[in-house]
């Protein structure tokens, strides 16, 4: 207790060093908590909105067509979709099948001003994509093509701004069926969609199932089954679940999980928790410098007392308690101001965000999120920062006081 | 109570070689008001570095309440400090953001005290001192004669057997350094500790019921005096 008491009257002998120091610990701190928040509320966003708007929860292809996916081969299309929908539904989960094609439109002179063909990803759905996707209120303008219906489009609104199309541009769609056979259409912008995954609204070009099973030959055949999971469930566990009965009925199919369809995603993710974590250990660094500092200058000119109370036979044992705690101190006056910087940030972060429309449009980070960044709360988040700060200042100060330690009393007592 | 068995401490400096005591012999017994005297660099200082465990000697053997001290590690002295020894300084060298009640106390939480019986103590031996009613003020609102009042009854607070002293009145005005002489004398009467201090100063030396004498790191003289 006295040792507590000692630390904390120590603390108010030099108020203006002590208080820089907590302020440098606290800025760091309050900016890491700031950054977290963000980071973590765009990863929780993307999850969301990749799940919701690209890759759904889990996704069954052929291996085949797996192995070759960056070539979209639809001879490695699943035949006989019909029974494995069957199977999911049965288990109680939601699904729905989708056939994705590489393409290329064709604009024209007269519609679009100038000549020019633009390579795309035809996404084809069916009427019921509804129970697993979201895009039923992210129309911004014109309609959903109708089942059936041969020459309807729809375009993500950033792809039909940048081609300068509009509802009820005409266009032709030049593509390779299955078996390889070429294959042209006229095609029709029917709608466009505006939806929270800039990377839909920047890439989508949606046709009807039906149409495209025409077009390209698939006689029933789809690339892909899309399956939504609920929140609630384990999406591995699921994936698990589903293989094993899957695996009977169609041994060339597999069922991937949207980590495995979005690894691209979740590199970026990666890359920037690591930028997260560069700015912890930088904020640990000042901390330490700081309090280093600020300990080695106590040390310095209270070198006479540290040698007094040694001669009166205190321990080691105890003047290191006494300023290890006289550090950590600063380090949880540090903490505690960083925590509640960090918090109104993140309070901010959540509630309002920040507004990256200027550079989501042309840019694009990685995040599926639209063009507020919001921030998420992570309780995690404050407990490593107030910890971390404490004991590493508290580590900090390790080093001067093994020096003033070291020093043999008598040489410290001429200094009085 | 304290032997010296020619001891000699010798300090190396580069090149040079400084024999700060050369083969010193003294015996101190309990009760004593001794008095180190001598011009700087005579040693006074090394020898209450060594008597007080501060400081390790190099040759001879030193013995406190018959206990050998040359053998001691780090840590026995240490404990053999806390528990036997009390010091008062030159400048007093108080905490200054501690009070007067808490720079005395804190010399009884080393020892692990209880609460209550610290208390009682403490307020005792700073009343002692005449430091009553002046148990809350801080070192800065206090005078330099009670500052080292202040040391004195942190010094003597856990009753040691030995209290040495380093030039104890040289920060002081004539005045203050005889009112604080009178109370360690005193104290020395009233509680039968042994006082040792080091001095230059002849009116301190007046003090002394014994002056030991040195020069060059020998014992030159050592006389008993009847004050």
């Amino acid at each position: 207790m006295f040792l507590l008491r000692l630390a904390v009257k120590n603390l108010s002998r030099y108020t203006r060093r002590t208080i820089i120091t907590a302020v440098a610990i606290a800025m760091g701190i309050a900016m890491y908590l700031a950054v977290d928040s963000m980071l973590l509320g765009a990863a929780e966003e993307s999850e969301r909105n990749l799940k919701w708007y690209e890759t759904a929860s889990l996704r069954v292809h052929t291996t085949a067509w797996w192995e070759d996916r960056l070539f979209l081969p639809l001879d490695e299309a699943i035949e006989e979709p019909q029974p494995i929908l069957e199977t999911i539904h049965a288990l109680g989960y939601g699904a729905v099948s989708r056939t994705r094609f590489s393409a290329e439109l064709i604009l024209g002179w007269e519609e679009f001003g100038e000549d020019g063909y633009l390579p795309v990803e035809i996404t084809a759905i069916g009427e019921d994509d509804g129970t697993v996707y979201r895009y039923g209120a992210t129309l911004a303008e014109g309609r959903f093509f109708n089942a059936g219906e041969m020459d309807g489009i729809v375009l993500g609104s950033w792809l039909a701004e940048d081609i300068g199309a509009t509802v009820g541009s005409s266009l032709i769609v030049s593509t390779r069926g299955k078996g390889g056979f070429f294959e042209a259409f006229d095609a029709q912008v029917v709608g466009l969609v505006n939806c929270p995954n800039p990377n839909v609204n920047r890439t989508l070009v949606m046709m009807d199932i039906q149409a495209a099973d025409q077009y390209l030959g698939m006689k029933g055949a789809v690339t892909n089954i899309d399956i939504l999971v609920p929140d609630r469930e384990e999406v591995q566990s699921v994936q698990r679940t589903l293989s094993q009965a899957l695996s009977s009925l169609d041994s060339s199919v597999i069922v991937l999980t949207w980590k495995d369809l979005a690894q691209d995603y979740l590199a970026i993710v990666s890359s920037k928790q690591g930028g997260s974590s560069l700015i912890l250990f930088l904020i640990f660094i000042i901390a330490a410098v700081g309090i280093s500092n600020t300990m080695l200058m106590a040390m310095y000119e209270r070198g006479g007392e540290i040698a007094m109370m040694r001669a009166m036979g205190m321990e080691e044992r105890r003047l290191w308690v006494s300023f290890l705690l006289e550090a950590a101190l600063i380090g949880l006056l540090g903490s505690a101001i960083g925590m509640v910087l960090g918090a109104l940030a993140t309070l901010y972060m959540v509630e309002v965000g920040i507004d990256l429309s200027f550079m989501l449009r042309d840019l694009d980070m990685g995040f599926r999120i639209p063009s507020v960044m919001r921030g998420a709360w992570s309780l995690s988040s404050f407990i490593v920062a107030a910890v971390g700060g404490t004991v590493l200042s508290g580590m900090a100060a390790v080093i001067p006081v093994r020096r003033a330690l070291k020093s043999p009393i008598t040489t410290a007592l001429v200094r009085l | 109570m304290v032997r010296l068995e020619d001891v000699s401490r010798i300090y190396q400096n580069g090149q040079s070689v400084v024999k700060a005591l050369d083969r010193v012999s003294l015996s101190v017994s309990g009760g004593e008001f001794l008095s180190i005297a001598g011009p700087s660099g005579s040693g006074k200082t090394t020898m209450l570095n060594l008597i007080g465990c501060l400081d390790t000697f190099d040759e001879g053997e030193l013995y406190i309440n018959e206990r050998p001290i040359g053998g001691m590690t780090n840590k026995e002295r240490t404990a053999f400090r806390r528990r036997h020894l009390g010091f008062i300084f030159q400048s007093y060298n108080l905490i200054p953001v501690l009070t007067a009640y808490e720079n005395v106390s804190f010399v009884l939480e080393l020892l692990d005290m209880e609460e209550k019986r610290i208390k009682e103590t403490t307020l005792h031996m700073l009343s002692e001192v005449g430091l009553a009613g002046l148990e809350g003020r801080r070192p800065a609102e206090l005078s330099g004669g009670q500052q080292q009042r202040v040391a004195i009854a942190r010094a003597l607070v856990k009753e040691p057997s030995i209290v040495l002293a380093d030039e104890p009145t040289a920060n002081l005005d004539s005045k203050t350094g005889e009112e604080i002489l009178t109370l360690m004398k005193t104290m020395n009467e009233r509680r039968g500790t042994t006082f040792i201090f080091s001095t230059h100063d002849a009116m301190v030396m007046e003090y002394a019921r014994r002056l030991v004498l040195l020069h060059d790191g020998r014992v030159v003289s050592d006389e008993q005096r009847g004050s």
